[in-house]
C-alpha cells in the first residue's frame, strides 16, 4: 500500500494538455501528486523519458496525446501507441508492474474525464506498494 | 561555458494561486537551488510591473535564463518571451511553471498544492539550465486566401479580403452559394428579407475579379505551413492544384434530422413539419396545411434535438428567435389562427431580441412551457371527431399538469449539428474538434477564430451555432487578421524544429519513415539524414525513434526533457 504514490505525466501540448488545463478553469479536483511534464506530441515521449522516470523514483507514468485520429501532427499518437506496447514488454522483463505505466487518449475537451483518470490511476498506484526501482538502482550502482 | 544565472519568478495570480500556494515560502525554497540568482514572488508578473521587475533584474543580475511560475503556458508563454526580448536575451532562455491550471485551481490541500509548485519550479529550473537561443526563421506569405465553404460566413470573408485586391479561393462542396441563409424568408429581430442579406452579396462574389468560385467541388488535404499552404480541389470534372497563404474554414452545419425524436413523428405525421420546411412555406407566401387547408391552430415546438442528453446537449442558440420570428408572420398573415407556442426556457439574448419576445408575447398566443430534458411533448393524429389534424399532449411545467393542443401544423424548431464530414473536414486543414464536433478555436475568449494550426481559421457555424451577425462578425475577424499577415509580408515559423548531426547519424532511415511531413530526406552521398526546417513543425518522434540520439528536437531536447525529470523528483521527500 503506498498513500501518496508519485506520478510523472507527458501531456501533448495541443490535446492533453490543454485539456489538463481545462479541468484547471474548470476548477475539476484531483489527486495533487501527479507532475505534468509538457511535451508537444506523444510521439515525443522515448522509452527512455519513462525509465528514468522509475529511476528517479516515480511511482507511476502517464503518458496521454490526442485520439487516435485527432493528432495534430496526423500520427504522432500511433507512434506512442508502438512504443507503448515495446515498453510494455520491456517492463515486465524487468520485473516492473505494467500497472505502472498507463497511456490514455484525452482531448482538448475532456477536463472531466482527466482529473477522473488522475484519481483511477492514483487508486491504482495506491493499491500497490511504493516502487522499489529507485532503491534498486542505487544499491546496484 | 558561461556561468548559468536563472531568476525565478513566482506569480499571486491575485489570489488565484496566492490562495492554495504559499508562494513566499515557495520562493525562499526556490532560492537556495543551484544556479538561482535571485527568486521573487509578485501580485501579477504579467502584468507591465511584473514583466518590468524581469527586464530590470535580467540587467541588474546579469541573468542569462528566466522562469516564470503562474498560469498555462499556453496562456502567458508569449508574454513573458516578449519582455526577455525587451531586454536582449533570448527569448528560448525561458521557461514556464504551470501553477495554476494544473495546482491551485485543481488541489484543495494548501500544503500538497505548496509542494507540487515547489516541484514544478524545481523541474523548470533544472530544464532551463539547458536551454540554447533559438534564432526566430520568417518566411514570405502567399498573398492568396483558401476558403471553404460558401455560406454566409465564407462570402462575407471572401469580399472582405478580395475587396483589399487579394486573391480568394473560395470553394464550396454543393451546387450554389449562400447555405442555410439561402432557406430562409425573413431574418430576426427585424423581420428583414434574408434573401436581400444574401442575394447582392452571392452576386458580387461570383462577379468579382479577385475571387475564384469552385462549386460542387471538395478539398484533398492540405499541405504546408502559414504563409505556404498547397492542396489539390476536386471539381464535378477535374482536379485543380491551388496555393495559398490561409485558410478559412467556413464549413457551416445542417438541421438536427428530428426524426430521432420519436414523439414527434416527424415522418409519419403529415403535417408535422421543421422550421426549415416551415420557411419554405412562408417564402411560397400562403401558409396552408400540407393537405391545402387554412390552419386554424398553429403549435411551434422548441428545442427539437436541443438541449437533451439524448440528442444534443447544447443550446442551438438561432430557433427561439426564429420561432418568434414565425409566430409574428403567421400572425399578420392569418390573424384568426390560434399559436401555440410550446417551449422550454425562452432565449432572447442578443441585439433586438428581448424586445421581438415582449412585443410578441403581446400579440395574443399562447406561451406554454415544457421540460426540454423529460416527457417530451406526445403528437398524435386527431379522430374524425376532433376539429383538428394533429393533437399534443405534454405535462405543463408551470401548472404542473397534463394539457392537450390542437394543431393544424406543428412547427418543429430543429436545432443544428456539425456536418457529417466535420472530421474530414478537420483533418484536411488541422484543426481539432470538441465533442459535438464544431472545430474548437484557439482561445474561446482572446483568441476566437484563429485556431492552434498557424494560418488556419473557423468562422460562423462550424465553430458553434449562432446567428448571422455573429458569423459575419468572426468572418471579417478572420479576414482582417489574414490581411494583417498579408500586409507583413512574411510570418515567423517554427524554430522549435529537429536538427540531424551528421557526425553521429548512422543512416538507417527510420526517422524518415516516421515523420508525418516528408521533412527529412536522405542525403545519397554523405549517407546521412537530414531535416528541411521549413517543413519540419516540431513534434519530436524522429527524435524518440533515432537509435543513435543524432536527431536533437530543439527545445525539447533528451537533456532539457531528461533534466526536468531529474528536478521534478530532486525535491521529493523520501
Amino acid at each position: 500500500m503506498n498513500q501518496s504514490p508519485k506520478i510523472v505525466a507527458f501531456l501533448c501540448n495541443w490535446c492533453s494538455y490543454t485539456g489538463a488545463d481545462l479541468a484547471g478553469t474548470s476548477r475539476m479536483k484531483y489527486a495533487s501528486n501527479i507532475r505534468i511534464i509538457r511535451i508537444m506530441c506523444s510521439g515525443r515521449v522515448e522509452p527512455t523519458f519513462v525509465l528514468k522516470a522509475f529511476k528517479e523514483g516515480a511511482d507511476g507514468i502517464l503518458i496521454c496525446g490526442c485520439h487516435p485520429g485527432d493528432c495534430h501532427y496526423h500520427e504522432g499518437n500511433y507512434k506512442c501507441l508502438r512504443r507503448f506496447h515495446l515498453l510494455q514488454k520491456y517492463l515486465v522483463q524487468m520485473g516492473i508492474p505494467i500497472e505502472r505505466l498507463k497511456l490514455e487518449w484525452i482531448s482538448a475537451s475532456e477536463g472531466v474525464e482527466f482529473a477522473k483518470l488522475v484519481n483511477e490511476f492514483t487508486e491504482t498506484l495506491k493499491g500497490l506498494d511504493p516502487s522499489q526501482i529507485k532503491k534498486t538502482v542505487e544499491t546496484f550502482s | 561555458m558561461e556561468e548559468i544565472r536563472i531568476g525565478v519568478y513566482i506569480c499571486w495570480c491575485g489570489t488565484n494561486i496566492a490562495n492554495l500556494v504559499d508562494v513566499e515560502n515557495v520562493s525562499k525554497e526556490i532560492q537556495d537551488l543551484p544556479n538561482v540568482v535571485i527568486s521573487r514572488d509578485y501580485k501579477y508578473m504579467c502584468s507591465d510591473p511584473g514583466q518590468d521587475l524581469i527586464v530590470q533584474d535580467i540587467k541588474e543580475h546579469n541573468l542569462n535564463r528566466v522562469v516564470v511560475a503562474a498560469c498555462s503556458p499556453r496562456m502567458h508563454e508569449i508574454t513573458f518571451r516578449r519582455a526577455l526580448e525587451k531586454s536582449g536575451l533570448n527569448p528560448y532562455l525561458f521557461e514556464m511553471a504551470n501553477i495554476r491550471e494544473h495546482d491551485s485551481w485543481v488541489h484543495t490541500n494548501r500544503n500538497e498544492a505548496t509542494k507540487k509548485a515547489t516541484d514544478l519550479i524545481a523541474a523548470a529550473v533544472a530544464r532551463v539550465k539547458w536551454h540554447e537561443p533559438l534564432e526566430k526563421r520568417s518566411v514570405d506569405v502567399n498573398p492568396a486566401t483558401l476558403i471553404i465553404g460558401g455560406g454566409i460566413s465564407g462570402i462575407s470573408a471572401a469580399l472582405e479580403i478580395a475587396n483589399s485586391d487579394k486573391q480568394v479561393y473560395l470553394i464550396e462542396k454543393t451546387g450554389v452559394l449562400g447555405g442555410l441563409v439561402s432557406n430562409i424568408d425573413l431574418t430576426y429581430p427585424y423581420l428583414n428579407s434574408a434573401k436581400q442579406v444574401i442575394d447582392h452579396k452571392i452576386i458580387a462574389v461570383m462577379n468579382h475579379p479577385n475571387i475564384t468560385v469552385y462549386l460542387n467541388t471538395v478539398i484533398d488535404q492540405v499541405h504546408g505551413y502559414v504563409g505556404n499552404f498547397e492542396t489539390t480541389i476536386h471539381t464535378s470534372s477535374k482536379e485543380i492544384k491551388l496555393s495559398f497563404g490561409s485558410v478559412i474554414v467556413a464549413t457551416g452545419l445542417k438541421p438536427f434530422d428530428v426524426k430521432k425524436v420519436i414523439n414527434y413523428g416527424y415522418g409519419k405525421l403529415f403535417n408535422v413539419i421543421t422550421s426549415i420546411e416551415f420557411e419554405k412555406v412562408l417564402k411560397s407566401g400562403i401558409i396552408i396545411t400540407r393537405d391545402g387547408r387554412v390552419p386554424k391552430d398553429i403549435a411551434i415546438i422548441h428545442c427539437a434535438g436541443s438541449r437533451n442528453e439524448d440528442y444534443n446537449a447544447y443550446c442551438s442558440r438561432t430557433c427561439c428567435m426564429t420561432a418568434l420570428k414565425f409566430i409574428n408572420q403567421i400572425k399578420s398573415a392569418l390573424p384568426e389562427t390560434n399559436i401555440y407556442d410550446i417551449y422550454s426556457d425562452m432565449r432572447a439574448f442578443g441585439k433586438g431580441c428581448e424586445e421581438l419576445y415582449s412585443i410578441t408575447s403581446k400579440r395574443n398566443v399562447m406561451f406554454l412551457t415544457f421540460d426540454h430534458r423529460v416527457n417530451l411533448p406526445q403528437i398524435r393524429q386527431a379522430s374524425y371527431q376532433d376539429t383538428c389534424n394533429l393533437l399534443i399532449e405534454f405535462k405543463e411545467k408551470f401548472s404542473g399538469e397534463s394539457i392537450e393542443v390542437p394543431a393544424d401544423i406543428v412547427i418543429l424548431m430543429v436545432g443544428m449539428e456539425a456536418h457529417d464530414d466535420a472530421k474530414q473536414v478537420a483533418h484536411a486543414v488541422g484543426v481539432s474538434m470538441d465533442g459535438n464536433r464544431f472545430f474548437i478555436e484557439r482561445h474561446p475568449k482572446l483568441d476566437p477564430v484563429a485556431t492552434t494550426t498557424d494560418g488556419v481559421y473557423v468562422v460562423g457555424t462550424c465553430q458553434s451555432p449562432k446567428d448571422i451577425p455573429d458569423s459575419v462578425s468572426q468572418a471579417r475577424a478572420a479576414a482582417a487578421r489574414i490581411l494583417a499577415t498579408i500586409q507583413s509580408g512574411s510570418v515567423n515559423v517554427e524554430v522549435t524544429t529537429s536538427v540531424v548531426n551528421e557526425k553521429i547519424c548512422c543512416g538507417c532511415q527510420t526517422c524518415i519513415k516516421v515523420c508525418p511531413y516528408t521533412a527529412i530526406s536522405f542525403k545519397e552521398d554523405e549517407k546521412v539524414s537530414f531535416v528541411n526546417e521549413i517543413l519540419c513543425k516540431g513534434c519530436g518522434t524522429c527524435g524518440s525513434a533515432c537509435p543513435t540520439g543524432a536527431i536533437k528536437c530543439k527545445h525539447f531536447t533528451d537533456l532539457q526533457i531528461l533534466s526536468e525529470i531529474e528536478g521534478l523528483m530532486s525535491l521529493q521527500e523520501v
